[in-house]
């Protein structure tokens, strides 16, 4: 990637990244300045007064980098070490716990829809065969 | 000036590392090599050994940390991408990562009340299933701790790439669709990156779970936390 390219790139999710946190504080949305910009990123794509391949390359390239970006975040995992031991143990155990149990129930739910979906369609399509 | 310096150093070492444990993942894809589950030991036993502290490593670290905001707004470029996908399957897709946000943040309500974890632990637990940037400002919203929240995401996104294939077998789920939702909406990026696995369509399926469970997320996390104080 150019390196003047991928700037302006990063330069333009930057903006929009500062005009979520913007809007956040003046509006007071009870959304994250970041989740505000990913918005209106979105908005500025789908109604084309932002060409997608602006920030194509500087998007995949932040994407792609995401874990590294994550490492600062969870070294700060070293100011909790109780987290590791006794009642923290119980903690990490809840989490998991809840964790599989989202796993099962949206996975059952979204196979449960998708069948349904598919069995709609197949009867719509036997009801045409029939007709014909 | 000292600082600078050593800014660009704790950057690079940072940088050097995160590549080590991308290659050594690459080599063995076992869930407990991800890289930044091994990134983030391997920073810490270094800090540990020196006797250094977090604020320390952080006067370089807030550099890479601040790119975090712009990489969440880059989330809108896989959604803008897949917007075919996610239109044909969008009443499963959301009413899938619906489900995951509810019953991921129930459960956790139920067994925190049933252990009587103290209520700041339960607020920043309640953003777990979703991708950290995002669940940090959540936390920080509703009145959690970030940094306690970061390490819950971890534990539920490694946790889950880690149990997915055996639950799903064991509850008989062969959907893709119900995968790829599955593992975006209760493990995000890590259960995402699982999810790469079992092919395009439910790596897609998933990104897109995990990116609208960082948009309606914040909410339901903002109700939530109304309803508890």
């Amino acid at each position: 990637m150019n390196l003047v390219k991928g700037i302006f790139q990063l330069g333009i999710l930057y903006v929009f990244f500062l005009l979520g946190n913007l809007l956040q504080e003046i509006l007071y949305i009870p959304l994250p300045g970041s989740i505000i910009g990913l918005l209106l990123l979105l908005a500025a794509m789908f109604s084309n007064i932002l060409p997608v391949h602006w920030i194509q390359q500087g998007a995949g390239f932040l994407l792609a980098i995401l874990p590294l970006l994550l490492v600062p975040a969870t070294v700060g995992i070293m100011n909790y070490p109780s987290l590791f031991s006794g009642k923290g143990l119980l903690i990490f155990l809840i989490v998991m716990t809840s964790t599989a149990a989202t796993i099962i129930i949206t996975a059952k739910t979204s196979h449960y829809l998708e069948n349904a979906k598919l069995k709609r369609e197949e009867k719509k399509m036997c009801s045409k065969h029939l007709s014909h | 000036m000292l600082q600078t310096p050593i800014a660009l150093i704790i950057i690079v070492i940072t940088v050097i590392i995160y590549l080590g444990m991308v290659t050594l993942y690459r080599k063995f894809p076992i869930p407990f090599l991800l890289p930044v589950l091994t990134s983030t030991i391997f920073i810490i036993a270094i800090l540990k050994s020196f006797d250094l502290s977090y604020d320390f490593y952080m006067t370089g670290g807030h550099w890479l940390h601040s790119l975090l905001g712009p990489a969440v707004v880059s989330l809108a470029y896989p959604l803008f991408h897949q917007r075919k996908t996610i239109i044909k399957h969008a009443l499963p897709i959301l009413a899938g990562v619906l489900t995951g946000l509810i019953s991921g943040m129930f459960t956790l309500f139920l067994l925190a009340e049933i252990m009587s974890i103290p209520r700041d632990i339960l607020l920043s637990m309640i953003p777990k299933s979703i991708t950290t940037p995002v669940a940090m400002q959540v936390a920080n919203d509703i009145g959690g701790n970030p940094t306690l929240t970061v390490a819950f995401v971890m534990i539920a996104g490694i946790s889950g790439a880690i149990m997915a294939p055996s639950l799903l077998k064991w509850f008989r789920i062969r959907s893709s669709l119900g995968t790829g939702i599955a593992l975006g909406s209760s493990s995000h990026a890590i259960g995402t990156s699982k999810a790469f696995e079992y092919g395009e369509f439910t790596f897609s399926i998933s990104s897109v779970s995990m990116t609208l469970s960082a948009i309606i997320g914040p909410i339901f996390g903002f109700l939530i936390s109304k309803l508890l104080l």
